[in-house]
């Protein structure tokens, strides 16, 4: 198996430097001459290096494999791929065998059929015939494969004798179930693991027939990933634990959708049937996740049925919140909001709500005369605060940190508060010699890093240019600062972030990065943020706690940030939201919502990037689409809001800010030098403490929001992971 | 009666037109490859390296280049088995640190190597081949096993009650010459008679060291020398100019 | 002049049955006398709780919920339609709950109003 850290390790201690391919690309370079091959007789012409695999696919041929994967390493250990080369003794493994001038490929000879055969036969031999109770069964490579590519009869005779090879099952954590009878030992799942979770753990044991893959002492796979390997096993012997026995793929249909659990927008698809969320996929977005999801996205969604509001809920006489029906919940608040002035009312958006909900919102209590509109995630506003876009947005963008050659972290732990840009930032690491550093406390980050300190005085040393790592920081060709949303939560996040834009910008100034290159990243870690900044909503709740507001209405806020305490006193509250959490806690009215799944709605990612969640089932109960709600309630309220359906809200949308309906692109913002002139004025000093992003080991991962909080799921992993803290192995 | 025996060989016949790939029972290791916790084999289990071997640690790490200390893995964990006696999961967590790799990269080669002892062996390995030449060899392996079972009391696999003996049938050792031979520890004792192997277990139970070799097999030989003396080289060595032309 | 030219504007379409107002209006009045006549048998046919009456009220009120149609062709086709009930009632491949479809109670109407569908809980 090719292992690619040892040699990372030839190349820091050497003191050589590689230079990546991308820095290289500045200069012109002479294309590489091409090879020619030739496959079925077909001719085509691929880079040298390309392996005999690759090159039939542009030939537009499949080859059959199990051990190949795009995204890892070769192993070429299945022997699936066998194809017959002209003028080769034997066949060929063509997902390791580069090509050859001249080479002449047949995938369809007599020779590469019968290999095939051979290499099913074997597989099969030690493959248990349990389909029928397989949870792979459906979308099994195996199973597809030998219908494909099989014998069409059986020589294995001795069932009822020996029986077939068994193999212990392992026990890696309440996510990924294991049958590791049915394992074909593909590897994937271990080249994963140490390839792009960078969690060893995974590893063969024994020799032979007896060779197994697992953990070898009983242990969890800790990793913040581990659910991808579920989709890597090409058999059934990675399966999901919570979906285990529930569907089969042909009676599921699935909805193409966004991911709300962090604020990169994963692309996932969600399978449904019955009106009931079953799993959730990933889908292939190269600029996001390519094709991996945390497990939160993937195992969170059975939070989605526990703890909802599926009924509005009035106060009664006594305190005690009652099931209603929509109207009087609607009528209760509009007597309550006679005479109550709009600037005694205030609203806040917690960090779950989609684009649509936020405008009707902001236009309902616009309306009512309220200006005084926050979300929980705070955000400096002081200075030119979130007026230029390029503030609060990942400018450089996901993918382009594998074009970075130094990652400057800030406050931030992206393992956990962006897993699959920390899976990116690992794999620029591994193959484009990145050079990452850290300013915060220290966590694994599964690859190693720079530790620069925890404090914020040595952002000020680096900012003013009296820090030793300021040299690699200015002889980088592409250096990114990347700041965690995290850290801005603090009382002095203003006077960081302006610290942290100086350094962006003298980064910049002294790195020969060319004007396109953007330094400055915000790591968000809430969905709904960038959308709510887009609308203008102010970030952080400090407006609120001024005002002292007679009414607050919560938009599925909540994170706790607003108690009863800031309020004056017998303030009415109204929450709207999916789940019984924390905000539903104060409220006085209740107003039942839909989850991500339930509705067509529009999300901002962190690099600024729009995206639609598509409705996969309806809301549970009486709960309503967010939007609509607002939309019914302002009628009600006597301003009723302009629009009756989803397009004319996303009009209202494109009218407030254009980069909210360009789906999946990415408006450019690079306002920076304008950014840090308008900020120079509102500047408050440095606290002392040191920067402890809120994520620092896996059990912290788990819950973060009202539907992973919610979920059973998520408390067993919270469980295994503590276990794990304390385990000997 | 007679109906069933001709169905059987009917069988037979219908059998034989199928070639079966599958005709044996496939030989499974008696080892486990996962890892339980037992008193004596833990995390816990005490293991350090001597001062002594970390020093020839040092060196073996020296052999490989710099960055490729992980390719020092299976002399690493030879040197601490040497020194426990056997291989506890503390040891492989020992050389996992020493170099600097994942633990699970050395339960992988520990796992691989049959002779890594991942379970406690006596004090004396007693290993015997019963491959086929030493099968057929000399008196043959099977009687050697039988002496062995009947000298120590135990069986394949097993360990003598004062923890002395470890006895393990295992397959060809390459000194097929000299067969039936058995090893013990690192020594190979060869050409065994029955006798032999009772005098060299009784010599080790009696705190002796026995003579290493080939026994009394083949009349106590010298190495793998033909019994009957030598057939071939049996003269002198010719000189220079041998069946050369006189001229030369 | 100018009433030929826009006459050659449109397309002239190509009768069902009838060609002209009068003929339609025939065969309406000819499905009508047969659902007339036939009302009594399917009474006793299929022993619904309707006397004759009102099955003749019922399909007076059937008739009279298209009065307003006056394009020929959907007067045919709702002609043809009306046979095909008629042939279905006659030969008795209705059952009971078929015909008693039509005394069913007056259903609400679905909202049409963004408030009215939000209460209904239907998308809007």
């Amino acid at each position: 198996m090719l292992r690619l850290w040892p040699l990372r390790q030839v190349v820091s201690s050497a003191g050589a430097r590689f230079i990546p391919a991308c820095q290289k690309s500045t200069a012109p370079e002479p294309a590489p001459e091409l090879v020619e091959v030739f496959v079925n007789d077909k001719q085509v012409f691929v880079e040298p290096g390309t392996t005999v695999l690759q090159a039939c696919a542009v030939a537009g041929i499949e080859i059959p494999r199990f051990c190949y994967h795009e995204r890892l390493s070769i192993a070429g250990n299945c022997r699936m791929c066998l194809v017959e080369v002209e003028r080769s003794a034997k066949p060929i493994a063509s997902c390791a065998m580069p090509v050859m001038k001249g080479m002449k490929v047949k995938t369809d000879s007599p020779v590469t059929k019968k290999a095939r055969e051979g290499v099913m036969e074997f597989l099969l031999m030690n493959h248990p015939l349990d389909c029928p109770i397989c949870d792979q069964g459906g979308e099994c490579d195996l199973q597809d494969q030998s219908m494909n590519f099989g014998s069409d009869k059986s020589r294995f005779t001795d069932i009822a004798f020996t029986g077939k090879r068994a193999v212990e099952d392992k026990n890696v954590g309440p996510l990924v179930k294991t049958i590791m009878t049915r394992c074909i030992h593909c590897t994937r799942c271990i080249r994963f693991a140490s390839e792009v979770a960078g969690v060893e753990d995974l590893g063969t044991t024994g020799r032979g027939n007896e060779m197994q893959v697992g953990t070898y002492v009983e242990k969890m796979l800790q990793s913040e990933l581990s659910g991808n390997v579920i989709d890597l096993c090409p058999v059934g012997a990675l399966t999901s634990k919570p979906y285990a026995f529930t569907a089969r793929p042909w009676e599921t249909r699935k909805i193409e959708s966004i991911d709300v659990m962090d604020a990169l927008g994963s692309n996932i698809v969600v399978s449904m049937r019955t009106n009931e969320v079953m799993r959730v996929l990933p889908r292939v977005n190269e600029d996001i996740n390519e094709e991996w999801i945390s497990d939160k996205t993937r195992f969170a969604y059975d939070g989605l049925k526990r703890q909802r509001l599926t009924t509005p809920f009035l106060k009664d006489a006594n305190g005690q919140l009652m099931q209603t029906d929509w109207e009087s919940a609607f009528l209760a608040i509009a007597r309550k909001l006679q005479g109550v002035e709009g600037s005694q009312m205030a609203a806040v958006a917690g960090g779950l709500v989609d684009a649509e909900a936020l405008t009707s919102l902001k236009d309902l209590m616009n309306r009512l005369g309220c200006e005084t509109l926050c979300t929980e995630e705070i955000f400096p506003m002081d200075g030119s605060g979130t007026d230029f876009r390029s503030n609060y947005l990942m400018n450089t963008t996901i993918a382009g940190v594998e074009e970075a050659d130094v990652v400057l972290f800030i406050g931030t732990n992206p393992r956990f508060e962006a897993p699959v840009f920390n899976a990116r930032v690992r794999k620029s690491w591994i193959h484009n010699d990145l050079k990452v550093a850290m300013i915060g406390a220290p966590v694994d980050l599964t690859y190693e890093y720079e530790h620069l300190g925890e404090t914020v005085d040595v952002i000020e040393k680096l900012a003013g240019g009296n820090h030793p790592f300021c040299k690699v920081l200015e002889s980088a060709k592409r250096p990114m600062v990347v700041m965690g949303s995290s850290c801005l939560q603090r009382s002095d996040g203003s006077a960081l972030h302006f610290m942290v834009s100086t350094l962006a910008n003298r980064v910049k100034a002294a790195s020969g990065a060319d004007a396109e290159w953007r330094v400055l990243n915000v790591l968000h870690r809430v969905a709904s943020q960038v959308a709510a900044l887009d609308l203008g909503y102010s970030a952080g709740v400090s407006g609120v706690r001024e005002a002292k507001p007679q009414m607050l209405f919560l938009l599925g806020a909540d994170e706790g940030a607003i108690t009863r305490s800031d309020l004056a006193d017998g303030a009415f509250v109204v929450y709207q939201g999916h789940h019984g959490d924390q905000g539903a806690q104060m409220a006085d009215v209740i107003l039942p919502g839909a989850a991500y799944t339930e509705k067509d709605a529009t999300y901002v990612n962190t690099e600024g990037r729009a995206q639609l969640t598509r409705q996969a089932v309806t809301p549970p109960g009486m709960a309503r689409n967010d939007w609509k709600v607002l939309r019914a309630l302002s009628e009600l309220l006597g301003v009723t809001l302009p629009y009756d359906k989803l397009q004319e809200v996303r009009q209202r949308m494109a009218e407030i800010s254009p980069t909210l309906v360009r789906v999946g692109e990415i408006e450019e913002a690079n306002f920076f030098k304008q950014a840090i002139e308008a900020t120079k004025a509102g500047k408050t000093s440095l606290g002392k403490e040191p920067l402890v992003p809120p994520q620092q080991v896996l059990k912290d991962f788990y819950m973060t929001d009202s539907i992973t909080r919610a979920s059973p799921t998520m408390a067993k992993c919270v469980q295994a992971a503590t276990e794990a803290e304390s385990s000997v192995h | 009666m007679m109906f069933s025996s001709v169905g059987r060989s009917l069988l037979t016949v219908a059998r034989q037109q199928v070639r079966s790939l599958h005709r044996t029972t496939p030989a499974c290791s008696d080892k486990l490859f996962v890892h339980r916790d037992s008193p004596e084999n833990n995390p816990d289990t005490p293991f350090k390296f001597t001062p002594q071997n970390l020093k020839t640690c040092d060196v073996i790490i020296k052999n490989y280049p710099e960055g490729h200390e992980a390719a020092a893995v299976i002399p690493i964990l030879d040197l601490a088995q040497r020194q426990h006696g056997w291989l506890p999961i503390s040891a492989m967590h020992a050389v996992a640190d020493l170099l600097k790799m994942p633990r699970m990269r050395v339960y992988e080669v520990a796992t691989f190597y049959t002779m890594f002892n991942r379970e406690p062996v006596g004090k004396y390995f007693v290993q015997i081949c019963t491959t086929t030449p030493c099968m057929l060899g000399g008196v043959g392996s099977d009687v050697i096993l039988d002496a062995i079972k009947e000298n120590l009391g135990i069986g394949c696999g097993q360990t003598t009650g004062d923890g002395q003996f470890t006895l393990l049938e295992v397959e060809c050792l390459g000194a097929c010459v000299n067969a039936p031979m058995v090893q013990i520890n690192d020594d190979y004792f060869e050409d065994l008679t029955v006798n032999d192997m009772h005098k060299i277990l009784n010599d080790i139970k009696a705190g002796k060291k026995p003579k290493p070799g080939p026994q009394s097999g083949q009349d106590h030989r010298f190495a793998c020398e033909p019994k009957g003396g030598l057939t071939s080289l049996n003269t002198p060595p010719t000189g220079p100019g041998f069946a050369c032309r006189a001229d030369l | 002049m100018a009433s030929r030219a826009v006459q050659q504007g449109f397309k002239q379409v190509k009768p069902i049955l009838s060609t002209n107002h009068h003929e339609a209006k025939r065969r309406v009045l000819n499905l009508y006398k047969a659902w007339y006549r036939q009302i009594p048998y399917v009474v006793k046919d299929f022993d619904v709780p309707i006397s004759v009456k009102m099955g003749r009220e019922k399909v007076r009120e059937m008739f009279n919920k298209n009065k307003h149609i006056t394009d020929i062709r959907t007067i045919d086709l709702l002609v043809i339609k009306g046979q095909m009930e008629l042939v279905e009632t006659a030969q008795i491949w209705k059952q009971r709950p078929h015909i008693m479809k039509y005394f069913e109670d007056t259903v609400n109407e679905r909202p049409a109003d963004f408030l009215g569908k939000f209460y209904d809980g239907h998308d809007p």
